[in-house]
């Protein structure tokens, strides 16, 4: 299965990967619309830091994803594809995923109305290739297999 | 193979999983005194308030077509008042009898009820099930200020969303702070704070002994002798495990059901799972009940798969607790409150980081506010992860893998190792 | 804005950033690439700001952009316009106030005339046909090294002392930039590239990392002033030991890489403690004549077992043609000419835009002098110093190189935007740094491959030229300089160069 390979002695702490996934995951897909006139989304990668140590980290795509066993509703389920992905229409805001994700990469988006939201990478559906991927300049997340 | 499954919430449901995984053929019956597919019981505040409906497929843990799709017998609306573990059956309340080859009791949890004079009265409700969220939201109507008894995780919930609601709300704990068990007094504070904003009037150290009224409940009386005016009391005070049926059965007691690394009880035949047990927890190395969502599942699916002969072990548990209350959301892991080990914390701006540390290995954990990276904690905590090398670095608010080896984490990221 | 302009030692910025506020969408990467603390966020405005008098137009910043936000312009001259004094009044202000003479890199940039430009090239019409190079074979097969005199033969067998040779598959080599000026990364993508296109990169005077030597066979090592790094391993692993006399950034002056960035590694490469500033003498201490130098030379090739050839790298000085003579003489393979346009890591400023002579004019002069004594064939020449694009590379191998060269047109490839600040050790594009977090800027497979590329289009190009001209192998345009006419040039310099004018 291909997941985002992560180089982390490549990366240059651009965070275009979080600028990339936020407007991929805009409504409209637009790099200036989606910062300035959109709600933004979370971006699901998050680049962090530590000198001389930088590398952008999102969702591993477990076979055995603990926070697929930790979701009750059933909004974390496998897609199709065999990816861990995020039903909006479940999901309650409960956190269990992010309590169960031994990585660290779910985000919690708190902004609808009653529900909260499990925000996490779903290797862009739409997009042959991931948009962080697609974004990094060098090369330090790749798609491929592991 | 006949498999009778008690109960009907999440450790039946996954156990229900794990058998079909393995066995399409065997004969499934979930026996349950409540007539819903399993629903999700963290959404019950939620449900009385209106935030959803019993028509939101949100509220229910599996589609409508479940039992169907995993060809699932299921008896509703009928309790179970035995067992005989020799004869191999089980009795409902209308004298059925239901015989099994294999039996799991996922009976769950009641609600513990304090000694109080007037429980009887009208007004007065709890809150574990689908029947008195119902009972509540029929006679929201009729409440204007209420008292809610027990400041746990549900009592908090239902306190925030009555507040909410526009109930005039007095919480009365009986310890010095909400959340008892998952928070410490400065964790606590956040959720205080908030609570307080929210209009919720706080009573600590203090415990309602009596309820008053005519017919309809009136008044509450606390031990320190101060009476509040009520329309209505939510009693919360806690869950004991459901353990009324099992009494002739045989089947090993203490204050669960006690059951072996495989959810096995002492009898081959019977397997319990779920907040009904006691299982191993791993950081305070005993077995206790931990009534939370998460263990249950697992249970579930480990009884599931050992029935089916998969052999597989339940490593232990520890308590998880996720909740947010207002704006403040809060997990809290395993030891919480402790003066006898060691400890780091720091609190900053709308962030409360606290850890507990036993021999170099994680056994606790609280984070206020920046909650994100839980789940590595979670993870340390379970795997018994030596962290004397990475503790440092645990206060920090950007804690993530940069302070991990580079090796391992190059391991971790590439799967290579779990 | 967090910071105050401090009249003290100030001069006014040469750059300007503009930021287009409507495309500016607040990402804030521009504020991490920016190594020289010229960006910076304001939180509190929700504003990117920028301290031009820290911006050194490299360009990064802009690049990274994902709106495009960004552009870098030059500001105009801040003095009232005066032709004679011009940037002399910066200049000039810049030693009075810091009282030290500055400090630049990469090479020089002041407006000398460019003969390349000034060279056409020929081809074939009707008399003579121009080949196809991807319909048949073109030979860019190079050997550098001394070549026998004459053949013989004995018992009908050849019989004739072959000296050792470089075999280069592209007649283009990547010039001595040492590791220490260049990040450890760069260092790898020269190697790899040398390594898949069959040339030779070269070592420079900083010795040679560890992880290196796995580029044996692909590795010219350097032995300079400085003697850093040189040891039987180091000149063993080499397919070449050139000797570095002189640079064309700055002839006649040493090395200085500053102690901060004699990290760790770079001080076990050097053999020499770390933190300490490593000094390259201005002369080596045991050649003050074509003699020492001789004995130098045999003292390397006895210690190699005479199995490499040795290159003399030297900068085009004025009697740069009696001094190649002495070389040829003294024993040299290979000798290496550095015009005054060859880049450095730091160099005095007035030594860089000063001193020298242009490749042109030295290469030219020195194959005539060495064909005029009759000993051009002991000796291979390899020119550089300004080599920009393969036409440059066809127009020096016309005028008698072997090969040549190229040291800042490979950083350019890789990234370089030329912004002259490799002394500082801050390269925003991962160049030339030891700083660990700036240096992955550098990935060694993307920049590897781009240097290939540039060295297969070039290769392509310089086929394409000679087809057209109707050369078949690089061997027939070596020296050929009927192949080339001078333009807008004067008789005298044309003389020197040895072409014809343009129509003649």
């Amino acid at each position: 299965m291909k997941i985002v390979k992560i180089y982390e002695d490549s990366c240059v702490y651009c965070h275009l990967c979080e600028v990339a996934c936020i407007v991929e995951h805009s409504q409209s897909k637009d790099i200036i619309k989606a910062f300035k006139r959109e709600t933004k989304p979370i971006a699901r990668c998050s680049a962090e830091f530590n000198y001389p140590l930088s590398y952008s980290v999102m969702c591993r795509h477990c076979d055995d994803a603990p926070c697929i066993e930790a979701c009750q509703t059933g909004a974390m389920h496998r897609d199709e594809r065999g990816y861990v992905v995020v039903n909006e229409d479940k999901c309650v805001g409960c956190w269990m995923c992010i309590m169960a994700c031994p990585y660290g990469v779910i985000k919690k988006d708190e902004r609808r109305e009653v529900w909260g939201l499990s925000t996490k990478c779903d290797l862009c559906p739409d997009r042959e290739t991931p948009a962080c991927v697609e974004a990094c300049p060098n090369n330090a997340l790749m798609f491929e297999e592991v | 193979m006949k498999i009778v499954i008690i109960g009907n919430s999440v450790a039946c449901i996954n156990a229900i999983e794990a058998i079909r995984e393995k066995d399409k053929i065997s004969q499934i019956i979930a026996v349950s005194d409540e007539q819903s597919r399993a629903y999700s019981h963290p959404l019950l505040p939620n449900l009385v308030i209106g935030d959803i409906s019993r028509s939101d497929e949100r509220f229910y843990y599996r589609s409508r077509n479940f039992y169907e799709k995993n060809k699932v017998k299921t008896v509703l609306g009928k309790k179970v008042v035995g067992i005989s573990s020799q004869n191999r059956y089980i009795k409902l309340e209308n004298d059925e009898k239901i015989s099994y080859d294999r039996l799991i009791i996922t009976a769950g949890g009641k609600p513990f009820i304090p000694k109080m004079d007037g429980v009887e009265l009208e007004g007065v409700h709890t809150l574990t099930n689908i029947k008195s969220a119902d009972k509540l939201k029929k006679d929201l109507i009729n409440i204007k200020k209420c008292v809610v008894v027990g400041g746990g995780l549900i009592g908090s919930k239902i306190a925030e969303k009555l507040a909410k609601h526009g109930v005039k709300v007095t919480l009365v704990e009986l310890m010095k702070r909400v959340l008892f068990p998952v928070l410490d007094d400065t964790g606590a504070e956040y959720i205080h704070k908030e609570l307080k904003s929210l209009g919720v009037k706080l009573i600590l150290g203090d415990s309602v002994v009596k309820l008053d009224g005519n017919k309809r409940v009136k008044k509450a009386v606390l031990s320190s002798g101060k009476s509040i005016d009520t329309d209505a009391v939510i009693v919360s005070v806690g869950v004991k495990p459901n353990l009324e049926f099992i009494n002739e059965s045989g089947i090993e007691i203490n204050r669960g059901i006690i059951v072996n690394d495989y959810m096995q009880t002492n009898i081959d035949t019977i397997y319990a799972a779920g907040d009904v047990t006691e299982a191993y927890d791993i950081v305070t190395s005993q077995k206790r009940p931990i009534p939370i969502l998460p263990l249950a599942a697992r249970q579930g699916r480990i009884a599931g798969l050992n029935i089916e002969g998969e052999n597989v072990k339940y490593g232990g548990g520890f308590p998880t607790n996720s909740i947010t209350i207002g704006k403040i959301s809060f997990i809290s892991m395993g030891i919480v409150d402790t003066d006898k080990l060691e400890i780091l914390k720091i609190k900053k701006d709308g962030e409360y980081r606290k850890f507990i540390i036993d021999d170099n290995k994680l056994v606790g954990m609280i984070l206020v506010g920046n909650i994100e990276k839980a789940g590595m904690f979670n993870w340390m905590i379970q795997n018994r992860f030596d962290v004397s090398w990475l503790k440092d670095t645990f206060l920090n608010s950007d804690f993530g893998w940069q302070y991990f080896s580079k090796a391992f984490r190059i391991l971790r990221f590439d799967r290579k190792i779990k | 804005m967090k910071w105050m302009k401090n009249l003290k030692n100030y001069t006014p910025p040469a750059f300007k950033v503009i930021r287009d506020d409507d495309r500016c969408i607040r990402c804030k990467a521009c504020v991490e690439q920016c190594s020289f603390d010229a960006t910076f966020y304001d939180e509190e405005e929700d504003k990117i700001w920028n301290w031009d008098a820290n911006c050194v137009s490299c360009d990064r910043c802009a690049a990274i952009c994902p709106t495009e936000a960004i552009t870098v312009e030059t500001r105009g001259y801040s003095y009232r316009h005066n032709y004679s004094w011009g940037s002399h009044i910066d200049s000039l202000k810049k030693r009075a106030i810091f009282g030290g003479t500055p400090v630049v890199s990469m090479g020089n940039d002041k407006p000398y005339k460019i003969y390349w430009d000034h060279l056409l090239l020929n081809a074939s019409q009707v008399t003579n046909p121009s080949i196809d190079p991807l319909r048949e074979p073109m030979e860019l097969k190079t050997f550098l090294g001394k070549k026998p005199h004459s053949l013989s033969l004995k018992d009908g067998k050849p019989d004739t002392r072959i000296y050792p040779q470089l075999e280069l598959n592209v007649p283009i080599m990547f010039a001595a930039m040492s590791y220490g000026a260049l990040s450890y990364n760069v260092v790898e993508a020269l190697g790899r590239a040398a390594q898949h296109v069959g040339t030779f990169y070269n070592s420079g005077e900083g010795g040679l990392n560890k992880d290196h030597y796995k580029f044996q066979g692909n590795i010219i090592v350097q032995v300079a002033s400085g003697r850093f790094g040189v040891h039987k391993p180091y000149l063993d692993v080499g397919s070449a030991i050139e000797i570095k006399i002189g640079q064309g950034a700055k002839p006649g002056i040493g090395g200085h890489l500053p102690g901060e960035k004699v990290t760790e590694t770079i001080s076990e490469t050097r053999m020499m403690p770390q933190g300490s500033d490593a000094i390259s003498p201005a002369p080596h201490h045991d050649v003050y004549s074509i003699e020492d130098l001789r004995q130098l030379i045999y003292a390397l090739k006895e210690a190699t077992e005479y199995s490499k050839p040795i290159i003399v790298k030297i900068a085009a000085v004025h009697n740069v043609a009696a001094i190649a003579s002495g070389i040829t003489r003294a024993g040299a393979d290979i000798i290496c000419i550095d015009g005054f346009k060859g880049g450095t890591g730091a160099s005095p400023q007035v030594i860089r835009d000063n001193v020298g002579l242009p490749i042109e004019m030295a290469l030219a002069v020195v194959d005539t002098r060495l064909r005029d004594e009759g000993i051009r064939q002991d000796i291979s020449i390899i020119a550089s110093g300004g080599i920009r694009n393969s036409m440059d590379v066809v127009k020096a191998i016309a005028l008698g190189a072997d090969a040549v060269y190229i040291g800042t047109a490979a950083l350019l490839a890789i990234g370089c935007t030329m912004c002259q600040q490799c002394h500082t050790g801050k390269c925003a594009w991962g160049i030339t740094t030891q700083d660990p977090h700036l240096s992955k800027r550098v990935n060694p497979d993307i920049a590897s491959q781009r240097l290939i590329n540039l060295l297969d289009v070039w290769a392509l190009e310089i086929k394409e030229t000679m087809g057209a001209m109707g050369i078949n192998s690089i061997e027939s345009l070596r020296g050929n300089r009927l192949n080339l006419r001078g333009i807008d040039l004067t008789e005298k310099e044309m003389e020197i160069l040895g072409v014809l004018p343009a129509g003649e």
